[in-house]
């Protein structure tokens, strides 16, 4: 079938299909929304990268039909004109060769997998059973006796609506996730999982909280940490309405499949696993899985996934020996050696005297002479000065890197770059020439290069990142624990790291704590991470408009309750926002004409719940979420005109309401935090007519505590 | 399973879609599976391939040889490059070119023949008469036929024509084929030299002389080349290419139905009593051959497993008589075949690292194969250089088995090429994390045994010394077809 007219033809076949044999259907999440592949996700999405000289998406389509499906939904988010075109160019979409007799590209509007699902759902394609599967599986699984026993169970019992196909590997394996470890808690009798978790390795944090009537209802339990979880899903259509049913699920395995076991007791649906110990199973979710998936088809784990079986039309890949593959019309020189494990493509020349060994490099290269490249992954058209030494990295399309550099184990060197003469790159630095991914239909945006990273006259730029979403339930870091793309030595590490999940709530606090009395709430956000950032971005924004709005803080406070337990965020986060929130509102009545002291009684008496319901501590002796909640308040009003009149109205205010307790706010004025930088200080300054008062007035509560609150009322 | 729901592609399947679907998504296909290894081993390849040619033959339009050989030539580099190593499908594709070929010069002989007599022959036809026998006899050694199997008779007349006039013997067919580049068919130049051997015999019948001015040269016989074009096509119409082509297909895929029967039906005259026989891997033919043997002989079978990559398949053989993955289609005889246990054969199995210790005990060796090459050496699972190299060493006889489908006329200059590598978690469990990461693991599938370390092959045809086969090669395909 030709590539796509898109509803019409859909609601033809499905009259005609609920008479024969259902098609086999299945769903590509060619988008995981999440970062990890920056900067190069900037420029290319991340199902066309190319693994092994070959796209990702290839080896996931290969899969496909290596288990007989026949009808594909591509889900995009970034970049679906690209992914669109390749499609459409593929062997794929043609009549001819395709083995799918329907594929079709759904483009959707959605942050995460949650919402794609959930579109999935309303757009009513999927009819029977269907493959979820993301857009960078490498499996040679055949998934026949799976499906087998998934129809067998589904026959035998409606409520049991998925099965996972997992893969065994050891204790330690390098195809493994490294940050965190995902834990299935299993009943090998009905192969059901029971429970799962995800675990973060890093924290030496090995327990597990079990329902108790688990152990009670199953003799055997399982309790596995061994499984690669491929992302391979066997789904009935009720998957899609769980889905739905449930709008805070975000991502498949630690937001749906965490819940769904959870409420076990509440809806019934049983979730099964399949699991493997041959054949080959990964998925690349990482840079860290890029490297062993690689390696993996390289070393002909995967086969008959390798280089050799030429995947993509016009490939002409052979295998010499120590697992040497070269394509047609690779040129060498005389001397140059070729190490095991390494993969040439076509027209790409080496120059006299280099070494290669463990690489990967792509089609049209040029290599210099005298170069060494040990484990580096080197796309197409990129091209390698003489006397360059290059580790393990990566480096992306048309990237110039030029006469003896250095580029140090863990450099990632995006698309273009130009790197001049002599540089060093560091380890673990990422050189871009963009700086975000570009919005629909506009150019890309290019930034400054910057000498001190790429040399004079190169062009890139080391990159930061603006935004990290990772909602997916797996959460790596970008740079795996060992040598290999190690940023978490460096300098900027705290920032990037913290795209885990997996940092503990103490981390979180610190770090935004840090930040937020550092900057403005727009720099808090963007430097924080994860789904810290997407809580941040929302509550505040539903907070203000409903404050604009003028909806009843009850009504406020619900919705702020579900957007906290959607996104799991802490109460920092939730101060966080509400003050910010806050903040923006009084801001605007002030702009608008109010007085400082009416547009604060305004919001702040009116909306005291949701203060008040952010913070825990009132009768702690150490108010540590009063002291934040006034450093968050305190950072916001920082860069604000008026800041300081804000700051001293506000406070009295929340004394008087008793929000804040007087021990709170001396507390935080004497806390390091609120002078730690210029700004800060100058914004409290007017402030010290307060404390000056509560001061007088503890020292008088402890002579006459009965006249107490009649002194806080009276302020 | 739910049939048709979720089944996996293979043999099987690619044999069903055949009969529903066109011809080039079916070469698509076949091309998929054999990328995939999901159709692999000498037989279902060649059981494929054979379909494939056939259902491409069947669906050609037109009667025009040279168009139909092209076609074929076609599909089959496109095959052959998507899986290099599976060399069977190469030798079902030549041995359907020459079939092509055969049917063509068997009708031109006939056409010739006949063509006098109706005195249809132009003025030009008439001048290779004399020469007729003779041409003829060359039409088989000729190179690649692109436009048509007869043309190049006339046109090469023409151009030894040519080459007359003036007594330069060498230079006018290099003028020839010079200018003849300018049309888009590489076939003047085939035919100038086929002229260059035609020559002494027809060297008096210069008629058309035309001087050493190759544009006019050029001009005529391009013309003339139209015109023999036409009387082609017309004559083209007494015979049915496309009928005689397919029947000879239907022949091929009768002979490799057959061919383990047949090899078989040899087992009396190699397998005597109370031998020791050492066999490996998991092959039909050789299983059949012994089972055959069994039927009034006793003798003692020990099997090598040829563990990693073939253990399973020779335990299952070894347990229930076949091969599990083999085509259903191929074993109509399967319901009274049983293994050689129940026909009272001793059978051990061994591993292969015990082939040398059992070698003296050992009578004769069987030896199940993947391809045979031209210069008598063979491809076979891995372990067969192993067990050769034993036998040589104890002087015991080396006997291959082979069906003629898997003689092929390619020799092994690159060996690389032919030996495939197969999955390494079958080696070293993929679990083992510490071991995936720090050692390289290979796993060839196959073994070159060389030609000097076999001692006869059985083929359907009968028994062969290795260094007679190049003479069944010449038998079985065409010079012209070896590189496709």
């Amino acid at each position: 079938m030709p590539p796509k007219g898109k509803k019409g033809q859909s609601n033809d076949k499905k009259g005609g299909e609920d008479d024969r044999d259902q098609p086999l259907q299945a769903v590509i999440l060619a988008d995981p929304f999440e970062t990890r592949f920056s900067p190069f996700t900037l420029e290319r999405p991340r199902c066309l990268l190319p693994l092994a000289n070959t796209p990702l998406i290839e080896y996931t389509f290969e899969f496909l039909a290596n288990a007989g499906v026949e009808e594909i939904f591509v889900y995009c988010g970034a970049h679906k004109d690209q992914v669109e075109e390749y499609i459409k160019r593929s062997k794929w979409t043609s009549a001819r060769s395709s083995p799918f007799s329907r594929l079709e590209l759904i483009q959707s509007t959605s942050h995460s997998i949650g919402d794609a699902m959930r579109d999935l759902d309303s757009r009513g394609l999927l009819v029977g059973d269907f493959l979820l599967v993301y857009g960078d599986v490498v499996s040679n699984v055949p998934l026949e006796s799976a499906l087998a026993a998934h129809r067998a169970r589904r026959a035998k019992d409606k409520n049991a609506i998925m099965t996972m196909v997992l893969r065994e590997a050891g204790t330690t394996h390098r195809t493994k996730a490294q940050g965190t470890s995902p834990i299935f808690v299993i009943n090998p009798t009905k192969d059901r999982c029971l429970h799962f978790e995800q675990m973060p390795n890093k924290e030496q944090t090995h327990r597990l909280s079990l329902d108790p009537d688990l152990l009670k209802e199953n003799q055997e339990l399982e309790i596995r940490q061994d499984l690669i979880d491929c992302g391979i899903d066997i789904c009935t259509p009720d998957v899609l309405a769980l889905w739905s049913d449930n709008f805070d699920f975000q991502a498949p395995r630690k937001g749906f499949l965490h819940s769904v076991l959870k409420d076990y007791e509440l809806n019934g649906k049983t979730i099964h696993t399949h699991i493997v110990s041959d054949y080959y199973a990964a998925r690349v979710r990482n840079l860290n899985a890029y490297d062993s998936v690689s390696k993996d088809i390289v070393s002909r784990w995967a086969y008959p996934l390798c280089p050799d079986s030429n995947l993509v039309q016009g490939q002409s890949y052979r295998l010499g020996k120590g697992n040497i593959y070269k394509e047609d019309g690779v040129i060498l020189a005389r001397d140059c050696v070729l190490n095991s494990k390494t993969v040439i493509g076509r027209a790409t020349s080496i120059g006299d005297g280099s070494v290669i060994s463990n690489s990967i490099i792509g089609r049209y290269c040029h290599i210099g002479k005298g170069v060494k490249i040990d484990g580096a992954y080197i796309w197409d058209y990129a091209s390698i000065g003489d006397g360059c030494v290059i580790n393990k990295s990566v480096i992306a399309n048309e990237a110039y890197i030029g006469k003896r550099c250095t580029v140090e184990a863990g450099a990632l060197v995006s698309y273009g770059v130009n790197i001049s003469e002599g540089t060093t790159i560091r380890g673990g630095s990422r050189i871009t020439k963009i700086k975000r991914r570009p919005e629909d239909g506009q150019e890309p945006l290019q930034g400054e290069p910057d000498p001190a990273v790429v040399g004079k006259g190169g062009v890139g730029f080391e990159y930061q990142d603006s935004e990290e979403e990772d909602e997916d339930e797996v959460v790596d870091s970008l740079i795996p624990i060992g040598p290999v793309y190690n940023l978490a030595h460096l300098s900027l590490s705290s920032e990037s790291i913290s795209t885990l999940n997996s940092d503990s709530e103490a981390d979180y606090f610190d770090q935004g704590r840090d930040r937020s009395a550092a900057g403005s709430f727009l720099s808090v956000g963007s430097e924080d991470s994860g789904h810290a950032h997407n809580f941040d971005q929302d509550a505040s924004a539903s907070i203000y408009d409903s404050l604009v709005e003028g909806h009843e803080s009850a009504n406020i406070q619900l919705e702020l309750t579900a957007l906290r337990m959607s996104t799991n965020a802490s109460d920092h986060q939730v101060r966080r926002s509400v003050v910010s929130a806050f903040v923006k509102r009084i801001v605007q009545l002030i702009n608008s004409g109010t007085s400082i002291r009416e547009a604060i009684a305004q919001v702040f008496v009116q909306h005291k719940d949701l203060v008040d319901r952010s913070i825990f501590d009132k009768n702690a002796a150490s108010k540590s979420d009063q002291i934040d909640f006034m450093l968050l308040l305190q950072a916001d009003l920082a860069h604000r005109d008026h800041g300081e009149s804000i700051l001293l109205t506000a406070a009295t205010k929340l004394v008087e309401l008793e929000t804040i307790e007087d021990t709170g706010v001396l507390q935080w004025w004497e806390d390091a935090k609120s002078t730690d930088n210029e700004e800060l200080r100058k914004v409290r300054g007017k402030t010290q007519q307060l404390i000056d008062f509560l001061n007088q007035s503890s020292g008088e509560e402890s002579s006459e505590e009965e006249d107490d609150d009649d002194e806080d009322d009276s302020e | 399973m739910a049939p048709g729901v979720g089944l996996a592609p293979g043999l099987t399947s690619f044999l069903k879609s055949l009969k529903t679907s066109a011809a080039d998504p079916s070469v698509e296909y076949l091309i998929s599976l054999l990328k995939r290894r999901q159709i692999r081993n000498s037989r279902p390849c060649a059981i494929a391939t054979a379909a494939l040619i056939s259902k491409v033959v069947g669906e050609f339009k037109g009667n025009d040889a040279a168009r139909l050989l092209e076609r074929i030539r076609q599909v089959g580099r496109r095959l052959t490059a998507a899986q290099p190593r599976e060399v069977v499908v190469g030798n079902i594709v030549r041995r359907v070119l020459g079939l092509v070929r055969e049917v063509v010069e068997d009708n031109v002989e006939e056409k010739l023949a006949t063509g006098s007599d109706t005195g249809r022959s132009t003025p030009t036809q008439s001048q290779d008469l004399p020469s007729r026998p003779h041409l003829n006899s060359t039409i088989s050694q000729m190179s690649p036929l692109r436009h048509a199997a007869i043309e190049p008779i006339e046109t090469s007349a023409y151009a030894s024509d040519m080459s007359d006039s003036t007594d330069l013997t060498k230079r006018p067919p290099l003028l020839t084929s010079h200018t003849s580049y300018a049309p888009s068919s590489a076939a003047p130049l085939v035919n100038s030299l086929f002229g260059l051997f035609s020559q002494p015999a027809d060297s008096s019948t210069a008629s058309t002389p035309t001087g050493p001015n190759s544009p006019d040269g050029r001009s005529t016989t391009h013309s003339l080349n139209l015109d023999r074009l036409v009387d082609l096509s017309r004559s083209q119409q007494y015979f049915d290419l496309k009928g005689e082509v397919m029947s000879g297909i239907m022949e091929l895929q009768e002979e490799l139905e057959q061919s383990d029967k047949q090899i078989a039906d040899l087992a009396h005259e190699h397998i005597h009593a109370n031998e020791i026989i050492l066999t490996h891997t998991a092959s039909t033919t050789v299983q059949k051959f012994l089972t055959k043997a069994a039927k009034n002989r006793k003798f003692t079978v020990v099997h090598a497993e040829t563990y990693p990559h073939d253990n399973e398949a020779t335990h299952e053989v070894l347990l229930t008589g076949r091969k599990q993955d083999a085509a259903g289609k191929t074993h109509d005889d399967d319901d009274k075949w049983k293994c050689l246990t129940e026909l009272g054969i001793p059978v051990y199995v061994i591993p292969d690292s015990h082939v040398f210790a059992i070698m003296s005990r050992v009578n004769k060796v069987i030896l199940a194969t993947h391809t045979v090459l031209a210069n008598g050496g063979l491809v076979a699972a891995g372990g067969a250089h192993l067990i050769a190299q034993a036998a040589k060493s104890h002087q015991t006889p080396v006997v291959v088995l082979s069906g003629v489908y898997k003689l092929s006329p390619v020799y092994p200059f690159d060996l690389d090429e032919l030996i495939e590598y197969g999955n390494v978690g079958a080696v070293v469990p993929y679990e083992d994390g510490e071991f995936v990461d720090k050692v390289d693991v290979e796993h060839p599938l196959y073994d070159y045994v060389p030609a000097d370390l076999v001692d006869l092959y059985i083929t359907n045809l009968g028994g062969h010394a290795p260094s007679f086969l190049y003479r069944i090669v010449a038998d079985h395909y065409r010079p012209e077809d070896t590189v496709l």
